[in-house]
């Protein structure tokens, strides 16, 4: 091997793991919240690039409905949940936020399939119908188990993943999809060529773990999420709804996933079930991290992307297999540094 | 009705197992009430039921509204604060951070006052404010779990077992604390193993054994009951040297 291609592969290594980054502090940041493991994220990915792509091709995606179809369910738990203390203001808000929304975000994606929208709009919409999916996803699917065992919510979210699998396959179809890239143009340095692309996403990834950073160290939610995370009796009694941090957590995910998607898909052709396996290697990155350190998996998250690209150069056949094979030694090593089995308190 | 906080005949069950039966409780503005009695009566139960931890049967009303749908959320924004035993603080942020939380439901301009408040009341937080709870001490840390509640700005505060496993002097500047809150017009629900000390600060108080309440009435009156002194005060002398 020459020095080119090992930049090359440091280079595309680079790029993969700043995704797997993204996802896999998602992913920790949605566990620690809710103690969901979010199998569904890679659905995120998928449905946010699948519905871009869709877009900037002038196809409408069947995505817009599902959101409409999700927040009438979701109104429809609020109603139920709420149905001996009704009042106006709350059937209004539930209704504003669960059905007028998703219809004036359906009603511009019907207007704009037809006449191929310019890059930002398919950007926008896309990552609203998806953040709208997961915000409801979380109100039909965990809200109601959130006092539960992580078991339970497992299962649930086993559940959504599939369930959601299937529905991309109705609404996208088998093939698999490109979309345009978000920032055209390359520029080459000595060997290396970045395509406008790579920069994309190296930027985006900054700057959303910097603003994450931000959210989560100075400003009053992402405080109130973290001491949901910490202490969930605590937030409580400090007033901190368990839902509202849940509802920030699962929006944070859906939109880390979306945007994720929309990222990759101008580089790889996507289909409707590759989000899974992207979504698995951010989950490897996470689990490195313990589900609980947000440097460590991105540290891990960037490990996963070099593997990744080394091994599909050398052995390219056994790419996913040498990836899943790092948790090995990692979960080996946790359970020498911690013997005992944790009982699940609450 | 005149009671800021008004429990009637309220059973709390785990299961079958009824830890509470039939308890009724009055806690007037500017008042401070305790409930005394043996490690197990019911008290902490009592407690979480009333914050809405627990499901409780029985009517339970606060400065005039029902309780009975109200999320614990919704029972902190109506000014009814709890210090749980654990303190359940969030010990991976820092004391201010802390603070800052527990005035969530809070209009941001007033927590600034809130928090200047809590700093005067506890001085050591101040001095701690940049430090991770975490690692507080056990005094310190009661003191940060009170000045949290404190930042909501109840209107009753429930404090369960604020004394337990603290070093004398610092127990003598929690209870005197307690008296402070009262005199600034926060009423005040202690739960004590440390009778002696809780009788001395109270005005009302309540005796507890296996989940009923046995006696009640005026503190000073519970203080010279004969059957309190030997149940519960006999033993009590270290914790309350310092009053």
């Amino acid at each position: 091997m020459n020095t080119t291609i090992m930049l090359f592969l440091v280079q595309d290594g680079i790029t993969n793991g700043a995704i797997y980054a993204l996802l896999g502090l998602a992913l920790v940041l949605v566990f620690a919240v809710t103690r969901v493991i979010l199998i569904p994220q890679g659905e995120f990915v998928t449905y946010g690039a699948l519905t871009y792509a869709s877009l900037a091709a002038g196809q409408m995606p069947g995505t817009a409905k599902l959101a409409l179809a999700l927040g009438i369910g979701a109104f429809v738990f609020d109603l139920f949940v709420a149905r001996k203390a009704l009042h106006g203001r709350l059937i209004v808000r539930s209704f504003v936020a669960n059905i007028v929304l998703p219809a004036i975000v359906l009603a511009l994606t019907v207007y704009f399939a037809s006449q191929k929208p310019p890059v930002a709009v398919c950007i926008a919409l896309s990552l609203v119908i998806v953040a709208m999916i997961g915000l409801y996803l979380y109100r039909i699917a965990f809200q109601p188990l959130a006092h539960t065992s992580v078991l339970v919510l497992l299962i649930a979210s086993v559940g959504v993943h599939l369930a959601l699998q299937g529905l991309g396959l109705l609404f996208f179809g088998a093939e698999g999809q490109r979309g345009p890239a978000v920032l055209s143009g390359s520029f080459t340095a000595g060997a290396l060529r970045f395509t406008g692309q790579s920069i994309t996403v190296y930027g985006i990834t900054i700057a959303f773990i910097v603003g994450l950073w931000l959210f989560f160290g100075f400003t009053l939610y992402g405080k109130a999420l973290r001491a949901t995370a910490v202490n969930r009796l605590g937030a409580r009694l400090a007033g901190i709804r368990t839902t509202l941090s849940g509802q920030i957590a699962f929006l944070l995910a859906s939109v880390i996933g979306a945007l994720s998607g929309i990222m990759i898909v101008p580089i790889t052709t996507l289909y409707y079930d590759s989000g899974f396996l992207i979504g698995l290697k951010g989950f490897v990155a996470a689990i490195i991290g313990g589900l609980v350190s947000y440097p460590l998996t991105a540290v891990a998250a960037l490990v996963v992307g070099l593997v990744e690209a080394f091994s599909s150069f050398y052995a390219s056949n056994y790419k996913e297999v040498i990836v899943f094979m790092l948790l090995i030694p990692v979960l080996l090593l946790r359970s020498l540094a911690a013997p005992a089995v944790e009982e699940e308190k609450d | 009705m005149s009671a800021l906080l008004s429990v009637a005949d309220a059973h709390v069950a785990y299961g079958k197992v009824e830890a509470v039966r039939s308890v009724s409780l009055q806690v007037g503005a500017n008042q401070i009430v305790t409930i005394v009695g043996a490690n197990g009566a019911g008290k902490t139960t009592l407690l979480s039921a009333i914050m809405g931890i627990f499901p409780l049967k029985g009517r339970v009303s606060f400065a005039g509204q029902d309780l009975a749908r109200l999320d614990i959320e919704d029972r902190v924004a109506m000014g009814l604060g709890l210090v749980p035993e654990h303190r359940e603080l969030f010990v991976t942020m820092n004391v201010e951070d802390n603070l800052e939380l527990g005035a969530f439901r809070i209009e941001r301009s007033k927590a600034k006052a809130s928090m200047e408040r809590v700093y005067t009341l506890f001085p050591r937080l101040k001095e701690r404010r940049k430090q991770l709870a975490g690692t507080l001490s056990g005094g310190e840390q009661q003191m940060l779990a009170m000045g949290r509640a404190l930042m909501g700005e109840p209107k009753l505060l429930m404090l369960d077992e604020p004394s337990l496993g603290l070093a004398p002097i610092i127990v003598a500047d929690i209870f005197r604390i307690v008296t402070e809150l009262r005199a600034s017009g926060v009423s005040v629900l202690l739960v004590e193993q440390n009778a002696q000390a809780a009788l001395k600060i109270a005005d009302q108080a309540y005796v507890m054994e296996l989940g009923e309440f046995v006696l009640s009435g005026k503190a000073s009156d519970i203080a010279a009951n004969e059957r309190v002194a030997a149940s519960y005060l006999g033993f009590q002398h270290e914790g309350a040297s310092g009053l």
